[in-house]
């Protein structure tokens, strides 16, 4: 091969590829990483295979005389239903049993006493069911009194329990139920064919009908896994994003590391200050490169073992490795330049926060982009260069996500542009910066040295 | 043909100006010193040559050819600052640098350096495992393989002791009797004297001495009397003429002014204590490093 930019780039991204793989860390966080951005999940789940199943007891304060015999009912029912896990029949979730009092003279003194009950856990919660609770309309006149009843609606729950409140909700629901069955009742209806009335209905979801090219037969929609729906775009994105940082973050720590060791001085004798940060980018690219066939490669095969190949996106995975190549070359490029202009580790440290933002900020988008992937915000976010890697591919990986087909190759444009302006301004700002010592520059000062050189 | 050829050349960095309208010419073949205090430009002007930096105006030719940011590997470049990666091996180390500056392979001019410079046992030694020492001669090393036209030598010597020092500079000077043109820099004055054969000094970024050192000292004149007395300084004060008395320990050196007899200074001095040595010398580099850049600054002239 001639010696020329391109063997030193090369030689230089071979060197600080190997020496990245051979170390234990690298190895050890080809494991790790997954598993902390995984762990969440995980702990979700550990946490759901030790549910609290302790019996709660609730009090019923009934004013209408007739609703919590219908509350109880609707509660055991719910309790039949979702106590057991349907598959291993374990219990996953606590029992609900009830008492019913009559409303007190003094309906304060009466709260008081009951949240007593609470706070020395003899009750989980109490319920106040006021007289009007029975009348159909929802903005009947609560009774006359007290500031707190001129305040309530018709039901009010008590109880100890702060922030996600599983137990309020299912008990709104049993209360819901129980009142309006109460309500039908007093309408007429058989009271033994409430439970058939107020039976859900199952609704199946499909993709759309299409006609075969060849043949010209209609193709029967297919039925939509609302797993793959979920989990295929979200787990494709999460990987793209995991790769992402582990292969580029490291680069502003390792061109700081360097300066302050007055490597760079050595190298810059040898190749120009271009072809080292070039070489640095490559170098990471190679790194990135293999976490992601160790995954790809390990996730197919993992889905394929369970029998759910199917839900392997082949066709977006090109689509991916030029995401993830432009997205590494751009992040890393510019965590090259900023390291430049950091004198130590620590100045280092307090700008990583800029480099997390492509990747971390398109995550906090995904729920609004998976609820509306062609709404016009989705749409003009994925367009954005610093976001399309990780956007367009989460709105592409949706089965039937219906991306027209020109707004990748668009948003590839723009990413390639994007990218090469980064790496021309990171290769200024890295050339002037790299030999600077003692002094953090200004913000102005990169913009400055970016534009101008 | 020049090895270097600097005309005009001027680097600033914001308000600091390094270098300053420098013009200097390095013969082929020679071993050039740059001597200066800190930060009066010579490590500035060394990047220059090596292209590391681009000068903001005038113009540094290599061998005739202007570099213009391009590396080549006629050049060796040792920083002042040293800098390895502490985690590779020093064999392999050393071909990845021969490597990236000649793109072949060059594991047998290793091999030969680090025999050379006694380092074969430690080729398979983590840089980390190095004494400073050690270190310096691996980067020696990393300058010179493979041979390179021009080595640019920014302080080789500092923190070296005697017999590593007295390795490098043997190695240097082999270098050169094979053809290699040496820049150095130093601090040194003994070993500016000793191996340059032109000695250029930068003082805040402007040259004011270039030439042989003969050639240096030629402009001062016979103006230093080395003297040996017993009682030491003790009996030099007030010698008639005397400008400056610099104690060197057993031995003094007066500075005469213009016009100053030595043979007055002598009578004076054997009237007050017994002379063991006089002697008529030309002023020393250190001497005139100090004239030039000591709290006497400004008084000398300057090229």
């Amino acid at each position: 091969m001639p010696h020329n930019g391109l063997h030193r780039i090369l030689l230089i991204a071979r060197r600080d590829y190997l020496a990245t793989i051979r170390t234990k860390a690298f190895i050890i966080g080809l494991v790790v990483a997954p598993l902390l951005f995984g762990g969440g999940f995980l702990g979700i789940a550990l946490m759901e295979s030790k549910p609290d199943i302790k019996e709660r007891r609730i009090a019923i304060v009934d004013g209408t005389g007739v609703a919590a015999a219908a509350v109880i009912q609707a509660a055991q029912e719910r309790n039949a239903k979702d106590l057991f896990d349907k598959t291993t029949h374990r219990q996953v979730k606590p029992r609900y049993v009830f008492e019913t009092l009559p409303p007190g003279a003094n309906p304060e003194v009466q709260r008081l006493e009951l949240s007593e009950r609470v706070r020395h856990e003899q009750l989980y919660a109490f319920i106040e069911i006021a007289p009007t609770a029975l009348q159909a309309t929802p903005d009947a006149a609560p009774p006359a009194g007290n500031d707190k009843d001129s305040k309530a609606g018709p039901v009010s729950t008590y109880s100890n329990a702060g922030g996600f409140d599983e137990a309020s909700r299912w008990l709104a629901g049993s209360i819901d139920e129980g009142v309006r069955r109460v309500r039908l009742a007093q309408l007429g209806v058989d009271p033994s064919r409430l439970s058939d009335a107020l039976a859900g209905v199952k609704v199946d979801r499909f993709g759309l009908v299409s006609r075969d090219p060849k043949t010209g037969e209609i193709r029967e929609a297919s039925k939509k896994n609302e797993v793959a729906e979920f989990a295929v775009p979200f787990g494709i994105m999460l990987l793209l994003g995991m790769i992402v940082m582990v292969g580029s973050s490291p680069m502003l720590s390792a061109v700081t590391e360097d300066k302050a060791q007055r490597l760079v001085e050595m190298l810059l004798g040898m190749a120009t200050p271009f072809e080292l940060m070039m070489g640095k980018v490559l170098g990471a690219l190679g790194t990135s490169l293999t976490s992601s066939a160790f995954y790809i490669v390990g996730g197919t095969l993992a889905l394929e073992s369970m029998g759910l190949s199917g839900m392997v996106p082949f066709a977006v995975f090109p689509w991916f490795y030029v995401y993830l190549i432009a997205d590494v070359v751009f992040l890393c490029s510019f965590a090259a330049a900023l390291g430049a202009g950091c004198s130590s580790p620590q100045d280092a440290q307090q700008l990583a926060i800029l480099l997390l933002a492509p990747v971390m900020i398109p995550y906090f988008m995904i729920t609004f982009v998976m609820q509306q992937p062609n709404g016009a915000i989705s749409t003009a976010l994925s367009l954005f260069p610093p976001f399309t890697p990780m956007l367009m591919l989460l709105r592409q990986a949706m089965p039937g996500g219906g991306v027209p087909a020109w707004q990748p190759w668009v948003g590839l444009v723009g990413v390639l542009a994007f990218t090469l302006v980064m790496v021309v301004a990171a290769a200024r700002i890295f050339r002037v910066a790299i030999l600077l010592q003692g002094k953090t520059p200004k913000m102005a000062d990169l913009v400055r040295w970016a534009v101008r050189g | 043909m020049d090895a270097v050829q600097i005309s005009n050349v001027t680097k600033t960095f914001g308000a600091v100006t390094a270098v300053d309208n420098l013009s200097l010419i390095v013969p082929e073949g020679s071993v050039y010193g740059f001597i200066g205090p800190n930060g009066s430009g010579k490590t500035t002007t060394m990047r220059m040559i090596a292209s590391i930096f681009y000068p903001d105006s005038g113009d540094v030719r290599v061998f005739g050819q202007q570099m213009l940011g391009a590396r080549s590997e006629l050049i060796g470049y040792l920083p002042e600052e040293r800098g390895l990666y502490r985690k590779m091996a020093v064999q392999p180390l050393l071909e990845f640098y021969g490597e990236l500056r000649s793109g072949r392979k060059v594991t047998a001019e290793v091999e030969s350096w680090l025999k050379k410079l006694d380092l074969a046992k430690w080729a398979s030694q983590k840089v980390q495992a190095l004494s400073k020492g050690m270190s310096q001669k691996v980067q020696f090393i990393a300058a010179v393989v493979p041979a390179p036209k021009l080595l640019i030598l920014d302080e080789p010597f500092t923190g070296l002791d005697p017999v590593s020092a007295d390795t490098l500079q043997s190695a240097i000077l082999d270098l050169r009797r094979g053809g290699v043109t040496v820049i150095l820099s130093t601090h040194d004055m003994q070993v500016a004297e000793n191996m340059c054969d032109y000695i250029c000094m930068i003082f805040r970024g402007r040259k004011v001495l270039d030439g042989t050192l003969a050639s240096i000292q030629d402009r001062y004149g016979n103006d230093t009397i080395r003297v040996a007395a017993e009682g030491g300084t003790r009996f030099l004060d007030g010698l008639p003429d005397v400008e400056r008395v610099h104690d060197l320990g057993q031995v003094q050196e007066l500075r005469m002014a213009r016009g100053c007899d030595p043979q007055q200074v002598l009578r004076t001095l054997i009237e007050r204590t017994r002379v063991t040595s006089f002697s008529i010398v030309k002023p020393s580099l250190h001497d005139i490093f100090v004239r030039i850049a000591g709290p006497e600054a400004g008084e000398e002239p300057i090229e």
